[in-house]
């Protein structure tokens, strides 16, 4: 089985604040990963340092066999979107999202590969397969929808490309329960096909049984099954 | 006769710094710069099409493509040097102004050594035929300029809405952070927005050269021009920058007719001073929406 993510004694930060403490953690192909933990403990930060968008970092990011960390004091988001370029999809927490754009426009700036640019009609028709209430809703300026659509949007907008790494960072956030974990079902109805997804979560219940395994986070730290390698020895 | 001749004079030079207006409003909704270089890059585009004329050809269409061709190159000149290397680094807004500034300076410097004090005038590309509009005598560099400015903003606002790169520019414009985690390289998309804007000064330039001369400082009115209205529309939003540059250019034309020329530049600043008293973000306001800082 073949690493998808492979992090080795990641720190990260912004400015004087050094959020994130030494990390390992490895990602397989197929694997669906939950990490868990407190509000204000690094998951997103985790994330962010992924995409080359903290304030500074320092160790290895491999994304599938590929260097993609690199020692930076400034400049976030300088290299993201070469990085998303090889391979990753993220759906950020809250809005992150065109307001003016419509649905349709927003799903179609996630197609960001020229392949995926050329097929861009059957992969509109996928995602809205997973999220039958946008169907509805193509013309509609995203500004408009409701948080449970948007959260709908900005998930499909991953979708839109085949990328190896998913990062889903936090799906449920600030949506009514009951939407919250139909975000989270269509979330874990997606065929990977070789790819891994990795799941940020404050609610264990939603992830719990799931997926893979389940990543805790406490204080910039790694709780948990950090590397696979156990569990691969049971399968 | 005469109320009509005021307001054909308006439109005509509104369509002018409503071009250059435009385009300041795109690059600061889409790439946070204030691009003060747009004088260097209206004089480049003069100097430009009158060596085409000199050297190459005075067809009118080869000039206008001139001024428009040079303008973009001017536009991606300003981009790679003061964009890319400064995008990223703190206080962009202000060190970003400052660097453009001193282009638009340094530029009108270089011209001046380089083309002497002496102004410049491009042949006429209308020709001198006149049009009765419902008892309006329209001349044809009025026409010509409104419709050639009409095609641009057409062409470009079609862009926009049309295109890969359009989509990614609008995507820039609501949420530059959203955008760089979708995959849309802001150092890319920046060549491709001072590219257009650039076009967009070239061709105020050529146009403005039929009434105009082009000299070393003349890129300096059309700049501050430019800059007013779109603060005055709102920066940021292209309907309220046409808006502000009819409106301007109507304070500009009935100055000329009832005060005189050299009130113009004092009746427009009140004019803007008053729009922003009023209302603080201009007449269509989309700055906060369009960039959160």
């Amino acid at each position: 089985m073949s690493e998808i993510l492979k992090v080795e004694g990641l720190s990260a930060g912004y400015g004087p604040l050094r959020v994130l403490h030494d990390l390992d953690l490895v990602i397989n192909a197929g694997e669906r990963v939950g990490i868990v933990g407190l509000n204000g403990h690094g998951k997103t930060t985790l994330f962010y340092a992924i995409a080359g968008l903290t304030g500074w970092q320092r160790g290895s990011i491999e994304l599938a066999g590929k260097q993609i960390g690199r020692t930076r004091s400034q400049g976030p988001g300088r290299y993201t979107h070469q990085i998303v370029r090889q391979g990753l999809a993220i759906m950020p927490q809250g809005d992150e999202i065109f307001n003016g754009l419509t649905v349709e426009e927003h799903l179609d700036s996630g197609a960001f590969t020229p392949e995926a640019w050329r097929t861009r009609k059957e992969r509109k028709e996928r995602v809205l397969d997973i999220f039958q209430p946008l169907r509805k809703l193509m013309k509609t300026p995203v500004g408009r929808l409701s948080g449970g659509e948007r959260r709908m949007v900005s998930i499909g907008r991953g979708l839109m490309t085949d990328a190896r790494l998913y990062l889903a960072d936090e799906p449920s956030l600030g949506l009514a329960p009951k939407i919250g974990s139909a975000v989270m079902d269509a979330l874990l109805q997606i065929d990977l096909k070789g790819s891994a997804m990795f799941i940020a979560e404050q609610n264990v219940a939603l992830l719990e049984g799931r997926v893979d395994r389940i990543i805790g986070m406490h204080a910039g730290k790694l709780k948990g099954e950090a590397s696979a390698a156990s569990r691969l020895g049971e399968r | 006769m005469d109320i009509f001749f005021v307001l054909t004079n308006a439109i005509t030079v509104a369509c002018i710094y409503g071009l250059i207006a435009i385009a300041v409003s795109i690059t600061w909704s889409s790439l946070g710069l204030i691009n003060l270089a747009y004088g260097f890059v209206f004089t480049f585009a003069g100097y430009g099409a009158w060596l085409v004329a000199q050297h190459i050809n005075d067809h009118p269409a080869l000039i206008a493509a001139a001024g428009i061709a040079m303008g973009a190159a001017a536009g991606v000149l300003v981009c790679l040097v003061v964009f890319i290397p400064l995008h990223d680094k703190p206080n962009f807004t202000t060190r970003g102004m400052i660097a453009t500034l001193a282009i638009s300076l340094i530029g009108s410097q270089s011209f001046l050594m380089f083309f002497g004090p002496r102004p410049k005038s491009l042949p006429e590309l209308f020709g001198f035929w006149t049009l009765d509009l419902f008892g309006v005598r329209l001349t044809s560099d009025k026409i010509g300029i409104v419709v050639c400015s009409a095609l641009m903003l057409f062409l470009v606002v079609r862009w926009m809405r049309g295109s890969r790169r359009g989509l990614e520019i609008r995507a820039m414009m609501m949420n530059p952070h959203a955008a760089s985690i979708v995959g849309i390289g802001i150092r890319s998309t920046g060549i491709y927005v001072m590219a257009v804007t650039g076009a967009m000064g070239g061709l105020a330039s050529v146009l403005l050269s039929q009434t105009y001369y082009i000299a070393p400082f003349n890129g300096l009115t059309p700049l501050i021009k430019g800059v007013s209205i779109a603060l005055c529309g709102g920066l940021g939003s292209v309907q309220g920058a046409v808006i502000a540059a009819i409106l301007l250019g109507l304070v500009e034309a009935l100055t000329n007719e009832f005060l005189g020329g050299q009130y113009v530049l004092m009746t427009q600043f009140l004019f803007i001073i008053a729009v922003l008293v009023v209302r603080p973000r201009g007449i269509s306001g989309l700055l906060d929406k369009a960039r959160e800082q």
